[in-house]
């Protein structure tokens, strides 16, 4: 039997008609049976929060399994569960507690920690991230173990709930983490151990020793963060390390502490032969507000490095009519980068514009002050901001003088 | 402790409902608010006998919709209660600052909360 083109023509349109309306159908009834899902869930849900919600919040010892109908459908288990993770990160103490001890009773915590069986590395990765909501002591080992997953993620996210579950024995593997930079991203570790706060310093302080020296400035630095006391004498200890990538961040975290006793070994280190470490504590030394190491700060606008003359500056100038004065003496230093430095710091402190508003000043001494002080911000080449005071400035006094300076004093004669 | 009317200014709709239930189980009244501008007119319009606010809001942010309740004579003497996700020592300051009586940081403590809340009704009411 043959068909004309006509006939084929014909049933070819039905066919797709055909084939188009049962994929609209499809569309539709999944569209349908998604938000029928979606109405029973959120009608489950309004049901079974109150109850969830009660629990989170009372201050009682009875189990969540008072609370709820039981047996739980395997639906209303995942809303449950559901319920419990939104509210945990609302909570911390024995309310926190409460929410791990659900989970735990529930068979929750347990069927998450089967997840870290999972073969997709997804699967194991969403496992791990809930057991840190949770809070589960069950899921410490687990977790520690899922620390050598072969995913990147699923090691992370297993550090993170580790982190967020807390306790030496969740602490003490993410410590010996920082070891193996190949496998863990430094970075993202010191954040989980920043977030574990106390219980991460009572580690730090035990392995520190331990540790090699990349370890160590990872250490310091978290220490740093945390800005915890307990760390002063280590951080003392530290200041003096062999390696200078260690001393450097020793100096760093004593500036995040911001102890005023730090200050003798702060200068100290403003001596140090690697050029790090003599920034960083130039860098703290402001931190702390050490009016003594103002000399030595000065000293060190003449460094051959830029970052140590560029820090001493800033630390200068936090340090007040002092480090003020310090800077403005500095002008006339033999060395040209401490006096550029020097001019970069008046500026950004607003000084120059302090002493370009003097130029217009009833007081005859504030005047004179000021115009050696142009006079000499201009001989070191540096014009940009007095060029543009003698145009912008409020006070057409300043500018005609600013002006009449600026053709007057060669630029760049010192 | 007498049962006060208490108005709950939380964008977080999981937060808010836990909170709200925490305060009705004390059996106190609660009206409730997802934005700084619901809040200010909830103020105005029921006079609570607290407030508790998130500095987090959408529209209006809780510290200014703070400064708007102390600014107005209507509801200066409405203490607050700030229950914010802003927990840096700056937020906390510039919270009391401002005007509130108590500053609670997330996450938080439920009894802890309720006795704050309970200190702050029995001081004013």
């Amino acid at each position: 039997m043959t068909y004309s083109d006509r006939e084929i023509l014909v049933l070819t349109i039905a066919v797709t008609v055909g084939v188009l309306a049962l994929i609209t159908l499809a569309i539709v009834l999944n569209k349908a049976w998604r938000e029928a899902r979606e109405a029973f869930d959120r009608r489950r849900r309004a049901a079974l929060e109150p109850e969830v919600f009660r629990y989170a919040g009372a201050a009682e010892a009875r189990s969540i399994r008072e609370y709820l109908p039981l047996p739980l459908t395997p639906r209303d288990r995942a809303i449950v569960e559901a319920i419990l993770l939104d509210v945990a990160g609302l909570l911390k103490g024995a309310s926190r507690e409460r929410i791990a001890t659900a989970c735990e009773a529930l068979g929750l915590a347990a069927e998450a920690i089967d997840g870290l069986g999972a073969r997709r590395w997804w699967r194991r990765a969403e496992a791990a991230e809930k057991l840190g909501v949770m809070g589960s002591k069950q899921a410490v080992e687990p977790l520690v173990a899922a620390l050598k997953d072969p995913s990147d993620e699923v090691r992370m996210r297993a550090a993170r709930a580790l982190g967020r579950i807390r306790g030496r024995t969740s602490i003490r593997p993410l410590v010996q983490a920082l070891s193996d930079p190949s496998r863990w991203s430094a970075i993202r570790l010191a954040e989980i151990l920043i977030g574990a706060g106390d219980d991460a310093v009572d580690e730090l302080l035990q392995a520190f020793d331990g540790l090699p020296a990349h370890a160590r400035v990872s250490a310091l630095d978290v220490l740093g963060r945390i800005r915890t006391p307990r760390a002063a004498d280590l951080l003392r200890r530290s200041i003096r390390d062999p390696d200078a990538d260690v001393r450097a961040r020793a100096a760093h975290a004593m500036g995040l502490l911001a102890d005023p006793g730090f200050a003798g070994a702060l200068m100290g280190a403003l001596a140090d032969e690697a050029w790090a470490v003599r920034a960083m504590a130039a860098k703290a030394i402001g931190r702390l507000g050490a009016q003594a190491a103002i000399p030595v700060l000065a000293e060190r606008m003449s460094d051959r490095e830029w970052w140590v003359r560029s820090n001493a500056g800033d630390a200068l100038r936090a340090l007040g009519p002092a480090g003020r004065e310090a800077l403005i003496r500095t002008l006339d230093a033999a060395d040209t980068y401490a006096r550029h430095q020097a001019v970069a710091q008046l500026e950004e402190g607003g000084i120059i514009d302090e002493y370009v508003a003097d130029l217009a000043s009833a007081d005859a001494a504030r005047r004179v002050a000021a115009i050696a002080f142009v006079e000499k911000v201009i001989a070191l080449g540096r014009v940009d901001r007095l060029s543009h005071q003698a145009v912008e400035h409020t006070q057409e006094g300043v500018r005609r003088k600013l002006l009449e300076i600026l053709k007057a004093v060669p630029e760049g004669a010192s | 402790m007498k049962a006060a009317r208490v108005l709950l200014a939380e964008s977080d709709p999981v937060a808010r409902r836990f909170v709200a239930g925490l305060l009705r189980q004390q059996g106190h009244e609660v009206d409730e608010a997802a934005d700084g501008e619901a809040a200010l007119r909830a103020a105005r319009e029921r006079r609570p006998h607290l407030i508790v606010l998130e500095t987090v809001l959408p529209g209006r942010d809780g510290g200014e919709v703070l400064e708007a309740l102390k600014a107005d004579a209507a509801t200066r003497r409405i203490p607050v209660l700030v229950l914010s996700v802003r927990s840096r020592e700056e937020d906390v300051v510039r919270g009391l600052e401002i005007g509130a009586e108590d500053y609670v940081t997330k996450p938080f403590h439920t009894q802890e909360l309720l006795l704050r809340v309970r200190k702050i009704l029995a001081r004013t009411t």
